[in-house]
């Protein structure tokens, strides 16, 4: 049974800006729509936004959320579940930037909605570049995680925790590689998976991070038996 | 002492005066892939802000019709400079050699220039192959700065980075020029731009930020009309 949801609905709340995209469905690894929501102390933004379905189980997501003196802006951020593989992913690149004359703070989530069996194995990287566009020095700074990959809301990997990086003018700093493979996520996932991205940044300062989270799932110890034990079955039977 | 005052009021009010204006600049792009080219001015694919009286902010994306898909945000100031970051991805499965160009015209014209400009960039598996490779096109520069149409410095030769684990990130440092004392350039009549030119691997994508500066350099004549400016307001006061 698929379903198809063409619609596409734009909220906007306080300071907070979402996207809400419902997507095709299937059984079992089952994606439930998608939303990119930004929030700032920079004010309310407009949001924009484009979905493109690029495979039977794959969409893209351009857009951006802008004020008169902030930006956030996302491009061919893909995403997709895959009942057949009983796998899911989403990568993409966003870029935050900060013209106003003061610190800014960002949040940034894309959530795609959607349930998956558990326990799953997790895998993801993050990198990023720093670009102080202002005459004074620039600083990139977190509270805390600045992204995580989240399976419902429980944290699978939070990377640069309280993040603290410094540019000179007009300097552009490269933020690193950040990279696991060895997360084991133990539960299913009922509600969504999430890249979430939180910073501060300095006035006229850029960032931008490219990061994706991919996850498969793991059969548990008693499926992985009855696998086996099927396999010496039909090994019996074609032996007689 | 007061005759310095007069010189850096002077020369205030002749930087000032040139650097005044309300139009966006016809800020430009152009993305050869294999040879396909395409582009155009970047207001045309996104949108344009200004965010201080010489300053703007150009977004947009532009989806090649040869399967690559590009965007960018780059805040540029005719007076000048270019700092932002673009992302392009190859949708093909196969490899692509790109030469992506971003020109902004100045003003006023440079009759000399100090020169500065760095590169950072992110490599990513995007389609989860297992693997990634970036590398300049021939041995050259992945990144070139560029006045009127011709490089004046290049960075990341032989540039070659790559991933071997499936959905990884690679980030990269490509070095800079100029920095942080601005070196000697040339005389810049039209235009200042960025070229990147390299070879992405298919269903990958790569992002650059980058930052190229061109400051005036204070000519004689200058001098000479500011201290002749210093001088006036100096006997007035008298």
């Amino acid at each position: 049974m698929r379903s198809v949801i063409p619609n596409q609905y734009t909220l906007a709340c306080g300071s907070t800006a979402a996207i809400l995209l419902a997507m095709p469905c299937s059984a079992a690894f089952v994606i439930g729509g998608t939303s990119i929501g930004v929030s700032s102390s920079a004010g309310t933004g407009t949001v924009s936004n484009t979905l493109a379905q690029v495979s039977t189980t794959s969409w893209a997501a351009t857009g951006s959320w802008s004020t008169p003196s902030a930006s956030v802006s996302w491009t061919n951020n893909t995403f997709g579940w895959n009942n057949s593989t009983q796998s899911g992913f989403a990568n993409g690149n966003i870029v935050v930037r900060n013209n106003t004359s003061a610190a800014q703070d960002f949040s940034v989530v894309i959530n795609m909605g959607g349930t998956a069996g558990g326990p799953l194995s997790v895998s993801g990287s993050l990198g990023g570049q720093f670009v102080n566009g202002s005459t004074l020095l620039g600083s990139l700074t977190s509270n805390g995680p600045l992204w995580e990959a989240r399976a419902d809301n429980g944290v699978v990997r939070s990377e640069l925790n309280n993040a603290l990086f410094f540019a000179q003018p007009f300097q552009v700093i490269s933020i690193g590689n950040f990279g696991f493979s060895n997360p084991l996520y133990g539960g299913s996932v009922t509600n969504s998976m999430s890249l979430r991205f939180s910073m501060r940044l300095s006035a006229g300062a850029e960032a931008s991070f490219t990061s994706t989270v991919a996850f498969q799932a793991v059969p548990t110890p008693g499926a992985a038996a009855l696998v086996c034990l099927a396999g010496v079955f039909g090994q019996r039977r074609r032996r007689r | 002492m007061r005759f310095f005052i007069c010189l850096g009021v002077g020369i205030t009010l002749v930087t000032s005066q040139a650097s005044a204006g309300v139009e966006a600049p016809r800020f430009s792009f152009n993305m050869a892939a294999d040879g396909v080219a395409g582009g155009g001015a970047a207001a045309d694919f996104g949108s344009v802000q200004q965010v201080s009286q010489t300053e703007w902010l150009f977004s947009g994306s532009y989806g090649s019709t040869s399967g690559s898909m590009l965007s960018w945000t780059y805040l540029v100031d005719p007076d000048p400079f270019v700092t932002g970051t673009f992302t392009v991805t190859n949708e093909t499965s196969v490899s692509r050699e790109y030469v992506i160009d971003f020109v902004l015209p100045i003003e006023p014209a440079l009759t000399a220039s100090l020169i500065s400009g760095q590169v950072a960039g992110t490599l990513t598996d995007a389609n989860g192959s297992g693997s990634a490779l970036l590398t300049s096109m021939g041995g050259g520069f992945a990144f070139s700065a560029l006045a009127d149409g011709s490089v004046v410095q290049g960075l990341m030769a032989n540039a070659s980075h790559q991933i071997s684990v499936a959905n990884g990130t690679s980030s990269f440092t490509g070095g800079s020029f100029g920095f942080p004392t601005p070196i000697a350039g040339p005389a810049i009549n039209m235009t200042i731009g960025i070229r990147f030119a390299f070879s992405l691997s298919a269903g990958d994508s790569v992002s650059f930020s980058s930052v190229f500066v061109a400051n005036p350099v204070p000519g004689p004549t200058s001098l000479l009309v500011a201290a002749i400016f210093g001088g006036m307001r100096q006997r007035r006061r008298y």
